[in-house]
């Protein structure tokens, strides 16, 4: 049984594949010189997973209507704060947003 | 130094393979029988790396003859044993959930289907009809404006989800017509639409094929097609206790797949 791949446009399609994770594992360099950025990457992408949740979970909220203005005011900064900070921490440890992402399987990507 | 086993498949067959089998790093391709079924495998040095291009390659090769004469439920890339003994309290703990999914997979294979549309285009053009909607941004900082940007991008990725749902269900309607089951993603780039693979019976692969030619031809140039297989059924394995089954897997057909584009191209 041969496999075979059939399509019109090879290059448009091994160019999109590029972007997609494939089952080699991306290569851990665990080392003493940066096992404090690992550690942080495993962190940070832990903290950017529950943050991008309670902003969804916030967007439902604003979309059902649930909100009064003063709670939007203080969801609002509290998301802002931690989207800074968030930043913040990525250029200390020198992440890229690529860098955090997770497979969630049926739920696609984090970053 | 006491070898490890690399598992590629469980087969319908406790027989021995009588055809010589090369696995990985050379060494002889075995079965391990268990009551009705057996687990293919071939020694390894506990040292030797296994999750590599030649690895995936050499699972890819045993599974593909494997599944010459025997339903294969192909193992997930990297699947070892410490030995023998482990690898049959595993295949004990999930003998019946082999002997269904072997049954499920009888005389059928995998094919991949991706579908490509103009994403950037399509979010482009939501993204100009929110503009004209919302034209004047707030000028102040504040929690409320960025909440007000948030729910902007919210409402923006939301409809492009739901035109990429509105054509998956066209698109896929017309290919499951012809397969026994499906597994799809979609999205997984914004101009990715669709991932889907198709377990289609070995009797209507001709038919499933030609559903994918008429789907091809009656669009317009702004889909991309690509139709790769057949495969072994690598998503269509269930396993009940699926935290110890390491079987088959998306991630292992895609890393194979852009080997045969790459392959292709050069």
């Amino acid at each position: 049984m041969r496999q075979k791949v059939e399509t019109d446009s090879l290059e448009i399609f091994a160019g999109e594949m590029e972007k997609v994770q494939g089952a080699l594992p991306k290569k851990i360099a665990a080392n003493p010189e940066n096992a404090e950025k690992g550690l942080a990457k495993l962190v940070l992408t832990l903290i950017e997973l529950i943050r991008k949740l309670m902003e969804k979970q916030a967007m439902r909220r604003v979309e059902a209507g649930s909100l009064t203005d003063e709670e939007v005011e203080r969801v609002g900064e509290t998301l802002m704060k931690l989207e800074n900070k968030m930043k913040e921490l990525k250029e200390i440890f020198g992440l890229k947003n690529e860098e955090l992402n997770l497979n969630l399987g049926p739920l696609g990507d984090l970053m | 130094m006491t070898l490890k086993l690399y598992a590629y498949g469980i087969i319908d067959s406790p027989q021995s393979i009588d055809e010589p089998l090369e696995g990985l790093y050379g060494a002889p391709v075995y079965n391990i029988p268990y009551g009705d079924i057996g687990v293919v495998v071939s020694d390894l040095d506990p040292q030797a790396q296994v999750k590599t291009e030649e690895s995936i390659l050499k699972h890819e090769e045993v599974v593909e003859k494997l599944m010459v004469r025997f339903t294969v439920l192909p193992m997930s890339l990297s699947t070892v044993f410490n030995g023998k003994e482990e690898l049959l309290v595993k295949v004990k703990k999930f003998h019946e959930d082999f002997v269904k999914n072997l049954e499920r997979v009888r005389s059928k294979s995998e094919f991949g289907v991706k579908i490509l549309w103009a994403g950037n285009t399509i979010k482009e053009r939501i993204i100009n009809a929110h503009k004209k909607e919302n034209p004047s941004p707030d000028p102040a900082l504040s929690g409320t404006k960025f909440m007000r940007e948030k729910f902007a991008k919210y409402k923006i990725d939301k409809e492009f989800e739901e035109e990429a749902d509105r054509c998956i269900a066209i698109l896929d309607g017309f290919l499951n017509r012809i397969a026994s089951e499906k597994k799809i993603e979609k999205l997984k780039t914004d101009n990715l639409l669709l991932s889907a693979a198709y377990l289609v019976d070995h009797e209507k692969r001709d038919d499933f094929e030609t559903a994918f030619e008429v789907l091809r031809n009656s669009q317009g140039g702004d889909l991309k097609y690509l139709l790769s297989g057949p495969w072994p059924p690598y998503n269509f394995i269930t396993l009940s206790h699926s935290e110890d089954g390491k079987l088959g897997g998306l991630d292992l057909v895609e890393t194979l797949l852009k080997h045969e584009i790459t392959g292709n191209e050069r």
